[in-house]
């Protein structure tokens, strides 16, 4: 009993050492593990309040930008008029090409094995610490959401989602580091894995040198590993390197999504076709 | 008792403002590990038992929200605080100099520590941020200190007046 009291202080501070050794280790050993009951509280938990901070800079944000900030927005505007039309035009091409691939499909007999159903959720919180670029969204596992469905926006793919309490879920972006996706270079076919940087853009790895990749391409999803649904855009080749060593060419890729403006977002719910509603 | 009792949530809010309120304050430049400060100043000024957990459920919290493998800022906090309290022995910890450097050199030793986690456990190699990322937050949070340091002294202050007041009324009735 002496003994207890007399080394206190050590017994405890080696008790507290050794419960956090041992929850580490764990977690190393089990990354996949299962969310715990206390982690998903403390995640239920953080986003409201993280909302009630986030709405007034919101609001003071939108305000700014919707009707005080307007320098140049003329010139956009006659931009964008130009696009739109030049858009239009590209459009109906494209229809026609989509209903002639639908009608050589039927008579191929190909159909997709897997269809989505997609669930809309509101982005609460961004995580800025620079380690990993991850936001929360407003729904979890009681919408059926579950870790590794993709997520994407109206623009494109956001990434997909790595962690789920009851109402919250945590989306890994596509620029973050551990982020790879299958994708293609639509023009040319080429396949690659469309690794993030943490900069604000990805790079698309394993392109062999002798592959044709201009910068303006469109990269979108390949839909080979069964993650992502084919032909998603994920973003437009800024930059391509074919010196230095290497079999490989270094091709930059500016993500379609603005990740700092995302709001909205869709994740995507597998279905095998016979399970559709 | 209070202080245990009231321990998990005043972890809990202290990390959910660091993530929030904190970093607006920066314009969400800068991560400003204002908690890293505070497990420093638990260190200097506080028990084993007190200033232990509240670097555990600091470091708890921070694992859960931030995302990071579950227990990496449990480890480094309480490495942090037994170091800090190891320093306190010897030095006299209350210089504004001396507190500054002191959480620069913490703050340096943490980041690398957690590039090489994430090197050699996850296999991802984080050194080219250092620079750009993880050096001007070091730099703010050792800048910053000092009145942190301060506003966290006030704040224990405050709470032992009102602890010392609770007994006195406990101890006339």
């Amino acid at each position: 009993m002496l003994f207890l009291k007399k080394h206190r202080s050590a017994i405890l501070a080696t008790i507290m050492v050794v419960i956090s050794l041992i929850m580490l280790s764990y977690n190393i050993v089990n990354p996949s593990a299962e969310n715990g009951f206390i982690r998903k509280l403390v995640l239920e938990l953080a986003v409201p309040i993280e909302n009630i901070v986030n709405a007034p800079v919101r609001a003071l944000n939108n305000i700014w930008k919707r009707y005080l900030f307007l320098v140049g927005l003329e010139n956009e505007n006659r931009r964008l008029l130009r696009q739109n039309a030049l858009l239009t035009q590209q459009l109906i091409q494209h229809q026609e090409g989509y209903l002639e691939g639908l009608r050589l499909k039927k008579l191929l007999s190909l159909k997709n094995q897997v269809s989505y159903k997609a669930v809309a959720a509101s982005v609460t919180g961004r995580n800025r610490k620079s380690l990993h670029q991850t936001v929360m969204i407003n729904k979890g596992s009681a919408q059926g959401i579950k870790a590794g469905m993709p997520v994407v926006a109206d623009s494109g793919v956001v990434g997909r989602i790595i962690e789920t309490s009851w109402h919250v879920s945590r989306v890994l972006l596509l620029i973050d580091e551990n982020s790879n996706v299958d994708s293609l270079v639509q023009g040319g076919r080429v396949q690659g894995i469309l690794q993030g940087n943490s900069q604000g853009c990805c790079v698309l790895k394993y392109v062999p040198k002798m592959e044709e990749v201009h910068v303006g391409d469109a990269v979108i999803t390949s839909g080979i590993c069964g993650v992502f649904p084919k032909s998603w855009l994920l973003g437009t080749v800024s930059r391509v390197t074919r010196g230095g060593d290497g079999l490989f060419q270094k091709v930059e890729v500016v993500p379609s999504v603005d990740f700092s403006k995302l709001e909205e977002v869709l994740v995507l719910m597998p279905q095998e076709k016979g399970a559709r509603e | 008792m209070i202080y245990f009792l009231l321990l998990p949530i005043f972890s809990f809010l202290f990390v959910v403002f660091q993530t929030t309120v904190f970093e607006l304050l920066f314009f969400n430049r800068v991560c400003v590990e204002i908690t890293l400060i505070l497990v420093i100043y638990a260190g200097f000024h506080m028990d084993v038992l007190k200033g232990g957990l509240l670097s555990f459920s600091l470091g708890f919290f921070l694992d859960i929200i931030m995302g990071t493998v579950m227990g990496l800022y449990v480890v480094l906090y309480l490495s942090v605080f037994f170091l800090s309290m190891l320093v306190s022995l010897r030095v006299y910890a209350e210089k504004t100099f001396f507190i500054m450097s002191y959480v620069f050199v913490c703050a340096l030793l943490e980041c690398w520590i957690v590039l090489m986690f994430y090197k050699y456990i996850r296999d991802l190699d984080l050194f080219h941020k250092f620079i750009s990322v993880f050096l001007p937050q070091v730099l703010v949070v050792s800048l910053i200190s000092p009145a942190c340091f301060n506003t966290f002294r006030r704040f224990g202050d405050l709470l032992n007046v009102g602890a010392e007041r609770s007994d006195k009324r406990a101890r006339n009735r």
